[in-house]
Parts: structure tokens; C-alpha cells; sequence
């Protein structure tokens, strides 16, 4: 465990040092795109010296070496993450991501779920019916959905769901509602907006998740313990319940951390579409409107989220499998 | 349970847990103040002294940049920015100047209104009696001054302060950090201020009911640095709640001094489908959008009878930069617009939901004139001139470029056949360049493109915003690189023209030059459709951005 201990250690020191250079190349690539928030905001009726006048009060005219250590020093003296300049003119920009974060969270998780879930079961059963025309059937549909952008079908469930049945509403968010301080917010985990937005998001990563079972399921079948519980006359239910399946899933641990990349990524779509008040959309409307300081902050909580998630799999994946070992003590 | 399972809960437990932590850690250091959105809780129905409006009316809108009036410049905000706050002045709902804060609007014959010996001109502004803020605070003149003070301070941050209150004396230097107060502002007493503006400007008074001139309560904004999000105006509603992306609600200001608006709550939408909400009940007027539009205009269907339109002081055109090639030769700019059938475009595109702009002013103006004469659609002539312009013709033109602003889907089927028209009547090839709404804008300003759509929607109803703005060739916003003496001579007079029959005329002869040079080539001019339950009554669809909401009111 010592091992263990270390490692962790190393992996927590090493986080600020990345989060460094991803703040820095942030802060970089927005500062030298064309177009800045001025000019964003900037109408017809705004002259050049009306322009650099605002400039020089928001500071975007000194060097992008200053900017970026005031930002900086700012934010770890102060947890200052800046003010909003074109979306909510003058907001502190945390007082605007984080009613949003957690907005993303719930069908984040929800939808991390559905994949897990789903996925497991498809994957099992798909193991278990190996031979017959129902494992590539199952796998290969599923496959299918991998295969259709969120683009695409979240038009498609929005037209079946929403405007053929009715069933789901088809807009925005909402639910009971919670209030976090800077606003309320609508937990939309406890009422039917929360089904589209997970489902849609969960599509692509299920086919993912019932590969991996199916594959790891096959493997452990194979395993001279399973053979062994089916000799002793065990119940075929009970073999694949407490030999196979809990054995079969270790492996998946792994992948949570990475379908979260998915998750983010889909979160953007599904946000714009279904108009639900997340990252995503703020993200997306930021980039429009060159609102350094929100950019930036998203990009600095979605690293967090990443790196913060990976040392948790790593560690999980030590107490799964003990014959893992870390931070070159050597091999076994 | 089995222990595979329990890890994967576990890790997806911490996964949650984790986010949380650093939730918490980063708002335990972040935060700015309680920093709410909710401004005071007053119970709806609660109208404290009576005299309030009753029901609710739902809406939906944009949501805000802010609700700062010195700074905002986008409809978007003004939408609700003029509900909340007042200035001096402000328009009525046919654009014609009413007095608001001030008692009258000053004019020569009421001694309002003082030409001086050196050219500059003071307007005297008495205030009402008894002018409460919201909550209750009194307005003087005082407050007047402080707030066109505040709108003219460099860290205000407005973009907008030197083109709305620059004529008045004292504000240039005040925007440069020059001066500390503005000197053409002076406080006579309690509820007298004189304003005393470079030179005697027409337009001058409707630059004061635009939200740069609005009057704000200067403690609130010097003392809370949230005042934004629970601002106190002087306007006929109050905010009650802006929760982001959500809802904005407004609530009646029962001591309005124009009087207590009728309805007691309006809520806005700030996100969802206008046309879906409306059919499905959720609110009680939506916007139509074009494609909606020829359903909804067929008197068979049963949201027709809900249907209203108002004109929009807004036009859609085409630009031409005159100092890029071929665009640089009047001929092919004319050549170019004579091969375009608007009216066939608007027919077949829009089903005639838009009508046909022939001249760059629009109905609503008071130099708009119907019988002004833009190139005609003529095929022969488009050709021959054409071959008579420096580049001879079709095939001496060089590659020709069209932006418009956009992220890369298909342009509008309007752009898409005015490409097919010039293929087909001129036989140019015409290439279409997108970008993204700020670098458009950008590179517009800049004259990086040959040719470009574009609209026009004016900030007040008066000529100067739309000719002097884009054609007078030392103005900052002129997007074409136009310049002609002629028209430079004919704006620079009109500015400044006392009798308004005179200074139509003026603005008609420029106008008559521009059309016929054809630096903007006008397209459409803008509608806005609705569709309005029919509890709703007083709904009225103004052709500029200004105070509505108290005259409309609901059947019981």
C-alpha cells in the first residue's frame, strides 16, 4: 500500500503542474484569436477610441504575459475567476458556472448510469448466448447506436418522444427546485427532463460498455472456478451471478473515466438542442462571444474534473486488481 | 451485494462526491458576496397601497447581456431595460417624443429651448414632482446629473456613451478622463437641470430616450456591486426575479408617474420554441418565425385569427465596398442590383411575409418617401451596363466573393436566389464566404469583403442614424468606403437643419444620390409577426424597442 500511497501523492502534486499549462495555453489561444470581447460587444455605434477606452479599463490591451499573472494571482489569492464581459456584463464568472455545472451533473450521472447499466446487461446476456444469432444481434444493434451521432439522434427521439407520443417535454429544464446561493436551480433528475438528455447521451457509450462486458464475461465462462461452480450443480443463475458477472466487471471500471470525454463532449450537443441551462451551452455561447474569463474557467473545471477522475480510477483499479503495483518499485 | 458492483457504486459515488468537494472548495473561495438573482420577495397580489394592475402576462425574450443601461446597446437587453428605467425623455409607441422624468419636452416657443451666441444650444429640463425610484428614493436633478456622469465615466465601460450623449458639451473630455463632472450639465435647483449640447443638433432629443440617457440610482450602483441583477429604476416595472437562462419576471411599479400599468406581473421565457409554447398554452403572444408564417397566414388555420404584424423600423440590404474590385465601378454595383427580382424573392422565399425595401429609409421615418427610385429589376440593362463598365462585361470581372454572417450552414434560400439570379440573368459565378457574427462584423468594418448582407435596425427614429452613420465618408461606421462630396454636403446640412420640412428634403436629395450609386443596395425592410391570444388586449407591436408593456392588459 505503500506504493500505493505514493503514487497518489505524486499523481496530486502533478495535477496543479498540468492544470498550469492548460490555464496557460487557454488563456493564450482566446487572447490571439481575432475578434475580442470589445469587439464583440461592440456595436455599429461604438467609434475606435470608444473601443480602445474600454479595452484599456478591461486590461485586454496590456501584454498577454500580464494579463495572464494578474489572472492568475487573482484567482489563487482571491479565487477570482474574473467577471463576465459579453454574456452577463459584470456577473462573477463563478456565479454563473456553477448553477450550470451542476445542471450538466445530474443528467451527466444519470446518463453514466443508463450506459453502465444497460450496457452490462447487454453484455452479459450477449456472452451468454454466444453461438447463437441473438449475441451478434444484440451487439450489432447497439453498435448501431453507437454509430449515430448525437446530432443526429436526438432529432429523432425528440420527434418520436416529444411530437409523436408527447410523452416528454420538448424544451428546456426543469423540476423541483433548490436554491445553491448565486440563483435556484431545478433538479431535473426528479422529473421527466432528465430522461432525454441521459438517454441520448448514454446511447453511444452503451455499445461501448456491452463490448467490454461481453468480451471480459467470455473470458471468465472460460475460468476453471466457473467450471468448477457449474460441476458442484450450482444453478446456472447463480453461477453467472456471483461468478461470472462479478468477475467480468473489473475491467470496467477503467472505462468510467473515459466515457466522461464522451459525456462532455455530447453534453455540448444535447445542451444547444434540448435548450437546457449546462456548460455546454454557456460554453458554446462563450467561445460566440469571446467571453475570455467564462472560457477559461470552464476549461479549468473540465481539466479538474478529468485529472480528479483518473487518479480516482487508478486508485480503484488497484484495490480491484492487487497485482497492479505503482511508482516504480518494480514488478512482482 | 456482490463486491464488483459495490466498487463500481463506489467509484462512481466518489466520481459524485468529488465534483461536489470541489464544488464546494472552489464556491468557499469564489464566491462574490450572496450575489442573488432574487431581488426583494414580495409576494404577487400583495400591492401594498392598491392601484396596481392584476393577472400575469406570459412572454418570451432574449435573455440580457445586462441590465445596465449605460452600457447595453443590443434589443435584446434594451427589451427589458426600458420597462425597468426612464430617462428625461422616451418615445410613445408611434416614436414620437414624450416628456418621462422631465415635465415637457423644451421647445423655443416654452422657453425650454436657448439658441446661444456661440452656436451651442441649452435645453432646460423640469422635472415632475414627487419622482420616487422603486424603492422609494426620491429623483433630482441632481441624480440626473449623476447618472449622465456615470454613463460618461471611462470605468463605466460603455461603448455606446460617446454616440448617444457626445453632442452635449463637456462629455467627450469626460469619456477621456479629462474632466470629473461633465460640463454641460448644470443643476439650477432641486428639479431644474440645463443640458447644453455643441451645436443645435434635431436629433438630439431622441438621443435622450435611448438607455444610455436613462437615469439610474447612483448609490445603488456605487454600493452594490450586484445592482445589475436587482436594479432600481424609475421605469412603469420592476424586476423581481432574473434567474439566468430561465425566466426574467417583471413586476408592476404601482406609482409610475405615466401611470400604474395595467397588468401586475410579466414573466419572460428566456429559452424554448416561441411557437410551441404559445400552441401548447404556455404563453400568451410568440413571435412567428418565416417558416411558421405561411401556415399561419392561411385564414384556414386556427391560429389565424391570433395573427398580428407591425412594421420595423429595420432594413436588410446589400453591401458593396466601393474600393474593392469590381465593386469599385459604379456600373457593375448597379449592374449587379438591376439582375436581382426582389419582388420575385419575396414572393417565392418569403410568401410576401416581408415587404420589398425600394429606398434605404424606411416607412416610419418622416423623409421615407415612396416614390423613391433604387435600380429597377432589368436584365438588358443589367448587361449593358455591364459591358460598359471598365471591366467589359461578364467574363472581365474578377472572382467575386459574397459574406454574409453565419457557421458554415446553407445560406438562407433569400442569399441563395441572388446567387442563382446573377448566374442565370449576368452569368456570374458569385462565391459565398461565411463567418462567424463577430469576426463578420469585424471584417465588414474593416472592408476585408467585396460584397455582403447585412441589416440596419435603427437606434432611434430619426434620419441621422441611418444616412449620416453609413454615407457621410468621414463617419467610422460607413461599411462601403463611400465617399461623394455631393451626399457629404447634403448630410452634413441636414444634421444640423432646424426646419424640418428643409431637412426632409435634404435627407430625399442624399438619399436619391446614394440609391442611385448604390453603396447599399436596399433589399427588404423588416416585419415583426405575431400571434396574440386573444385575452390580450392593447397588444401593440411598435416598430423600435420602447416602454409597451403598461398599456396592454388581459381580459378577465
Amino acid at each position: 500500500m505503500q506504493g500505493l500511497l505514493s503514487y497518489t501523492i505524486q499523481r496530486l502534486l502533478w495535477a496543479p503542474v498540468i492544470l498550469l499549462f492548460v490555464s496557460f495555453f487557454a488563456f493564450a489561444l482566446t487572447r490571439l484569436g481575432p475578434v475580442d470581447s470589445v469587439d464583440v460587444l461592440a456595436g455599429p455605434q461604438a467609434n475606435d477610441e470608444a473601443k480602445e477606452r474600454v479595452r484599456q479599463e478591461l486590461h485586454l490591451d496590456d501584454s498577454i504575459f500580464e494579463q495572464y499573472s494578474v489572472y492568475m494571482k487573482n484567482l489563487l489569492t482571491e479565487g477570482d475567476f474574473g467577471e463576465s464581459v459579453t454574456i452577463y456584463r459584470g456577473v462573477p464568472v463563478w456565479d454563473i458556472i456553477w448553477p450550470r455545472m451542476l445542471v450538466s451533473i445530474q443528467f451527466g450521472i444519470v446518463a453514466l448510469f443508463f450506459a453502465f447499466s444497460i450496457g452490462t446487461l447487454v453484455g452479459v446476456f450477449a456472452a451468454l448466448r454466444q453461438g447463437t444469432w441473438l449475441d451478434p444481434l444484440s451487439i450489432s444493434s447497439f453498435l448501431f447506436f453507437q454509430s449515430i451521432p448525437v446530432l443526429v439522434s436526438l432529432p429523432f427521439l425528440v420527434l418520436i418522444f416529444v411530437v409523436k407520443l408527447g410523452w416528454l417535454p420538448a424544451v428546456g429544464w426543469g423540476g423541483p427546485e433548490v436554491d445553491i446561493g448565486p440563483q435556484e436551480i431545478a433538479l431535473g433528475i426528479f422529473s421527466k427532463h432528465i430522461i432525454l438528455p441521459a438517454l441520448v447521451l448514454s446511447l453511444p457509450g452503451m455499445a461501448g460498455v456491452a463490448r467490454l462486458v461481453r468480451a471480459t464475461t467470455l473470458s471468465v465462462l472460460g475460468e476453471d472456478y466457473v467450471r468448477t461452480a457449474r460441476a458442484k450443480g450450482l444453478p446456472e443463475l447463480q453461477v453467472v451471478r456471483s461468478h461470472v458477472v462479478r468477475n467480468s466487471l473489473l475491467p470496467l471500471v477503467t472505462v468510467i473515466g473515459l466515457s466522461l470525454t464522451t459525456l462532455i463532449e455530447g453534453a455540448f450537443f444535447v445542451e444547444l438542442i434540448l435548450g437546457i441551462p449546462g456548460i455546454g451551452q454557456l460554453g458554446f455561447q462563450a467561445a460566440q462571444s469571446r467571453d475570455y474569463d467564462v472560457i477559461l474557467a470552464l476549461v479549468l473545471v473540465i481539466a479538474a474534473a478529468f485529472i480528479f477522475i483518473n487518479i480516482i480510477t487508478d486508485i480503484a483499479y488497484t484495490f480491484i486488481d492487487p497485482r497492479i503495483r505503482f511508482g516504480g518499485q518494480g514488478n512482482n | 451485494m456482490n463486491r464488483a458492483i459495490l466498487v463500481i457504486l463506489g467509484v462512481m459515488a466518489a466520481l459524485v462526491v468529488g465534483v461536489g468537494v470541489i464544488v464546494v472548495i472552489l464556491v468557499a473561495t469564489g464566491g462574490d458576496g450572496d450575489g442573488t438573482t432574487q431581488t426583494q420577495e414580495t409576494p404577487a397580489g400583495d400591492g401594498d397601497d392598491g392601484g396596481g394592475g392584476e393577472g400575469e402576462l406570459r412572454l418570451i425574450g432574449g435573455e440580457p447581456i445586462s441590465l445596465d443601461p449605460h452600457v447595453i446597446q443590443d434589443a435584446g437587453s434594451a427589451l427589458y431595460v426600458v420597462e425597468i428605467f426612464s430617462g428625461l425623455l422616451t418615445l410613445d409607441p408611434n416614436l414620437e417624443i414624450q416628456p418621462d422624468l422631465a415635465a415637457e419636452i423644451p421647445t423655443e416657443e416654452n422657453g425650454g429651448k436657448v439658441v446661444n451666441a456661440d452656436g451651442t444650444v441649452t435645453y432646460t429640463f423640469q422635472l415632475r414632482e414627487g419622482l420616487l425610484f422603486h424603492d422609494r428614493k426620491p429623483v433630482f436633478a441632481e441624480t440626473v446629473k449623476a447618472s449622465f456622469e456615470r454613463a460618461a465615466d471611462p470605468a463605466t465601460q460603455s461603448l455606446v456613451s460617446e454616440f448617444f450623449l457626445g453632442d452635449i458639451v463637456g462629455v467627450t473630455e469626460k469619456l477621456r478622463g479629462q474632466a470629473n463632472e461633465i460640463s454641460g450639465i448644470e443643476v439650477i435647483d432641486e428639479t431644474t437641470l440645463t443640458i447644453t449640447i455643441e451645436a443645435d443638433l434635431p436629433s438630439f432629443l431622441f438621443k435622450l430616450t435611448y438607455p444610455t440617457a436613462f437615469v439610474i440610482d447612483p448609490t445603488q450602483v456605487e454600493n452594490d456591486p450586484n445592482w445589475t441583477r436587482r436594479p432600481n429604476g424609475t421605469g412603469p416595472y420592476k424586476l423581481k426575479e432574473w434567474r439566468f437562462g430561465e425566466r426574467i419576471v417583471l413586476e408592476a411599479n404601482e406609482r409610475y408617474h405615466l401611470g400604474a400599468p395595467n397588468i401586475e406581473t410579466v414573466r419572460y421565457l428566456l429559452s424554448g420554441s416561441s411557437i410551441t409554447l404559445y400552441e401548447a398554452g404556455d404563453i400568451d403572444v410568440a413571435g412567428v418565425a418565416l417558416d411558421d408564417l405561411e401556415r399561419i397566414q392561411d385564414p384556414a388555420d386556427a391560429l389565424n385569427a391570433e395573427y398580428r404584424s407591425g412594421n420595423r423600423l429595420s432594413l436588410d440590404y446589400l453591401g458593396f465596398n466601393t474600393n474593392s474590385p469590381p465593386f469599385d465601378d459604379p456600373l457593375v454595383r448597379r449592374a449587379f442590383a438591376m439582375a436581382i427580382d426582389k419582388a420575385q424573392i419575396a414572393r417565392a422565399v418569403y410568401q410576401d411575409a416581408i415587404p420589398v425595401a425600394n429606398s434605404i429609409l424606411m416607412p416610419g421615418l418622416s423623409a421615407y418617401s415612396e416614390t423613391a427610385q433604387p435600380p429597377a429589376f432589368d436584365v438588358e440593362a443589367a448587361i449593358e451596363l455591364l459591358n460598359q463598365s471598365s471591366y467589359k462585361g461578364a467574363d472581365g470581372l474578377p472572382e467575386i466573393v459574397l459574406a454574409e454572417s453565419g457557421t458554415g450552414a446553407t445560406s438562407g434560400p433569400g442569399t441563395t436566389a441572388m446567387l442563382e439570379m446573377w448566374r442565370v440573368n449576368l452569368g456570374v459565378d458569385v462565391q459565398i464566404q461565411q463567418a462567424e457574427a463577430a469576426t463578420f462584423f469585424q471584417d465588414v468594418d474593416q472592408g476585408r469583403y467585396q460584397m455582403f448582407t447585412l441589416g440596419w435596425i435603427m437606434d432611434y427614429p430619426d434620419e441621422e442614424d441611418i444616412l449620416n452613420i453609413h454615407f457621410d465618408s468621414d463617419s467610422p461606421n460607413n461599411n462601403t468606403g463611400y465617399s461623394n462630396p455631393d451626399v457629404d454636403a447634403l448630410l452634413r446640412a441636414a444634421l444640423i437643419e432646424p426646419d424640418p420640412g428643409t431637412r426632409i428634403d435634404l435627407y430625399r436629395q442624399a438619399e436619391d444620390i446614394i440609391l442611385d450609386e448604390v453603396p447599399w443596395f436596399p433589399l427588404f425592410f423588416d416585419q415583426f409577426h405575431a400571434l396574440v391570444k386573444p385575452y390580450v388586449d392593447n397588444y401593440l407591436i411598435p416598430a423600435s424597442i420602447v416602454p409597451r408593456l403598461r398599456f396592454i392588459s388581459l381580459d378577465d
